[in-house]
Formats: C-alpha cells, structure tokens, sequence
C-alpha cells in the first residue's frame, strides 16, 4: 500500500514544485484546448482481418505472467473491442484517458495490430510493436486484472493490461516524482498524459500522419477555433486536449486553473 | 425529503436515463444529461430557463416531474443526483449517487465538501466500524469513486468528499 503522500515531506516538496511550475506559466493560459489533427495514413490492418484472426481463437491458456487475468474474460475483452470500437473504456476516475483515446485511433488504424500485440503481451509478458519493445514491470503485472471500482473496466482485463502497460513504458514531465506503480496510481500523476507524451504515442503506435498544435499550457493560434477543429475534421480526425474541469464539473471551486486535462477524439 | 428525491428519480430514470445536478455555488445553473444507447448530451440551463422544460420534452421525458425534481434539489440544496453502476463477481450492479452540499460556513481556503449518499438496491457488507465492504467473504473495503463509504442503514451509506459527483 502506498504512503499516504501528503504526509511525507519529499511528497509535499514534490507537489510544490510540481504546482509551481504550473503556476508559472498559468497566467499565460486559458481553459485549454489543445489539438491533435491527425491525417489517416495508410490503414495497416482491416477490422475484417481483426475479428477473422481473433474469432479463430477459441480458448486461452492462463498466462503465468498475468496471474491476475482470466484467460475467458481476456479474450472476450479482446474481441469486444475488435468488432466494437466504441466499446473501449478508460475507467472511472482514472487518468487513462489518453491511452483510451490512442488506443480507439489504434483500433481504427491497425485492429490486426491491436490484437496481436495484446495477445503476444498476454502470453509472453512482453510484445514487439513495430520498433517499440513494451516489458511491463512486475508490479504491473500483478496488478493487471485486479483494477476495481472502475465501472466496465472491472470486467475487461485486456484493457486493464495494455492501459498500465502505456503507462508503465510511457513516461513525461508529468511522471517525474511517480515513475513506478503502487497501488492506486491509475488514479494519479503515474497514469497523466502531457501533450509532447500523447504525440510521442501517436507518432510511435499508429500510421497516421499527424501534426499537433498548442501546448500543454497555451491554447494554439489558430484563429476561428470552430472553423479549424471543423476543417479539419474534413480530411482527418482531431483529438482534443482540454480542460475538463470546465467540461465536467465535479465541484463548485471558484479558482480552477486553466490546464487541459482530457483528452477526446472528436468525431461527426 | 432525501427519500422523496431518491425515490422519484429511480421511478423517472427507466423511462428515459439522465443525470442532472446544479454546476454553479448559488444553485441556478442546472446541469443535464441525457444518456441514449450511443451518445450522451450535456446540457446546461438557468432553473428558470423555458428551454429546460423544452429539451425534455423534447426527448419525451417527463419534463412535469423531472421539473419538480429539480425544485426539490434546489430547495434541500442537493448538487448532483445519478445512476451509477459497479460490478461484484463480473455481475454488473447499480446504485443510485446523491450529493448534498452544506449550507455551514467554511473558511477561505479550505476545500469544498459535500455529503454524497449511495442508495443500492440490496443490503450490503459492513466491517466493524460501518465500512461499506466489497464481499461478505473478501474484507477489503468498497471504494467508489475512490471514497470509502459509511453505513446509515443496510442500503444507504455515506461520505464526505471534495466532489460532488
């Protein structure tokens, strides 16, 4: 179980600077919207391919590297996700968000992909993905298929597994004072995702051609914000990066900084 | 009061789902959303707002009853009132999340509290000091959102939090 971390020193002074930095640069900010276009590529895999690879598969061996997830709900996760796209979910009150976002791209650009990494991560423990080598840390591992209170995410390991493993292989600046995963930490800055870690997964993962504008704490100058995200809705799709504490509210704080915290594909 | 809210709103969210609570301190801002098999549509109005009453009719709602369950929010102060759902054994289960904020003075910088209140639909696990628990068997404590709850009956627990929903 993790310390409780406002009562540790170290943890305080960590949060202080942490704060300070946002602090900082906060006056230059609004309530953010930062924004990912992403031009479609060349889409590697069709979602027909997917689900005639996955439907072929009937049973799976528990693996001794996830010792907490059920081979039969794995695999119904798993193609849950390739015939229904719309069906991943990040959890509640998770920092996952980034990482559903991602990996609804993924499943639209590479679904073959998808299923063959997590099936190869299952198995074996660690996967080769294009030139990415994810080994997730044994703390991972354990804690995969054991994430509760979380709504669907309860019953859908697979997702359990490949979120904690994009956590756990991803890190920025955000990740700095929480690098490894105690119990809990999907809830906490371990799981945030920043603006240069969310390119850094798109440009590595997917096929897509994508080009982002803004920063995590200034908006992007791109005049008119409806007739850009618009526009370019028409030739690729946008992924948005903005601050969800205005979009859903969850309390009646006066003061709110002006920090994008969520990130949402946008879609007609 | 909390019974009459709780139970006119189980009766009202079969015939059409929806979440709807007050976003702004001095409870004029309603907050809506409406959940349909693919989307969910937030809205928000001002409670004297004809457009409120618009929309649920709109969406074939009960927009006479829903409107007087938003009076009785307004008037006990209860911010946020929904369904939520949460799994044991790999069964899917629901309850019902109400929130209260309190009217006592609070200082300046000190954070925001509500009373949130969970209504399950069966009576529930407690350790020895009324911890809401996940299992009879399994003595590990039932977190939702993140909170630990307290038993006020066999149904209905409680917590104080920093958020509201």
């Amino acid at each position: 179980m993790k310390p409780n971390q406002h009562t540790r020193p170290c943890h305080i002074l960590k949060a202080f600077v942490l704060a300070c930095v946002i602090l900082v640069f906060t006056p230059f900010a609004k309530a953010g919207t930062q924004l990912y276009p992403v031009l479609p590529g060349k889409v590697t895999s069709t979602q027909q391919q997917a689900i005639e690879y996955v439907e072929k598969i009937s049973k799976l061996k528990p693996s001794a590297h996830w010792p907490n997830i059920k081979p039969g709900l794995f695999l119904k996760n798993l193609k849950t996700n390739i015939h229904n796209i719309v069906s991943i979910y990040p959890g509640k009150s998770t920092n996952f968000c980034g990482y559903g976002a991602l990996s609804y791209l993924f499943l639209q650009d590479d679904p073959l992909g998808y299923a063959t990494l997590l099936l190869q991560l299952y198995g074996e423990g660690k996967a080769t993905f294009r030139s990415i080598i994810f080994e997730p840390s044994a703390a991972i591992k354990l804690e995969a298929g054991k994430l509760k209170y979380k709504g669907t995410l309860d019953i859908n390991p697979a997702e359990q597994m490949w979120y904690l493993t994009l956590a756990d292989h991803y890190k920025g600046y955000l990740n700095i004072f929480n690098r490894n995963y105690d119990e809990g930490d999907e809830n906490r800055f371990w799981a945030s995702v920043n603006y240069a870690k969310f390119n850094r997964m798109t440009r590595e993962l997917l096929h897509y051609n994508s080009k982002a504008r803004g920063a995590d704490l200034m908006r992007p100058k791109v005049g008119s914000l409806y007739t850009y995200i618009s526009d370019h809705m028409k030739t690729g799709t946008v992924v948005l990066f903005i601050n969800n504490r205005i979009l859903y509210k969850k309390d009646h704080i006066r003061l709110k900084l002006g920090v994008p915290t969520h990130f949402i594909v946008a879609e007609k | 009061m909390l019974d009459r809210i709780e139970e006119s709103y189980k009766a009202l969210y079969p015939l059409g789902p929806f979440n709807v609570g007050f976003t702004d301190r001095n409870f004029k801002t309603v907050s809506l959303e409406i959940i349909t098999d693919t989307l969910s549509y937030i809205y928000e109005f001002g409670i004297e707002e004809p457009r409120l009453i618009d929309t649920l009719m709109a969406y074939d709602l009960n927009a006479a009853k829903i409107n007087t369950l938003i009076n009785q929010m307004h008037d006990i102060r209860c911010t946020w009132i929904s369904y939520s759902d949460y799994y044991v054994d790999q069964k899917k289960h629901t309850l019902i999340l109400m929130s209260i904020k309190p009217v006592a003075l609070k200082s300046l910088f000190s954070y925001a509290k509500y009373y949130v209140l969970t209504y399950f639909p069966q009576p529930q696990y407690f350790d020895s000091e009324g911890r809401l628990l996940d299992k009879r068997k399994l003595r590990r404590l039932r977190k939702i959102n993140g909170e630990v709850f307290k038993r006020i009956n066999s149904k209905v627990c409680y917590a104080v939090t920093g958020h509201f929903r």
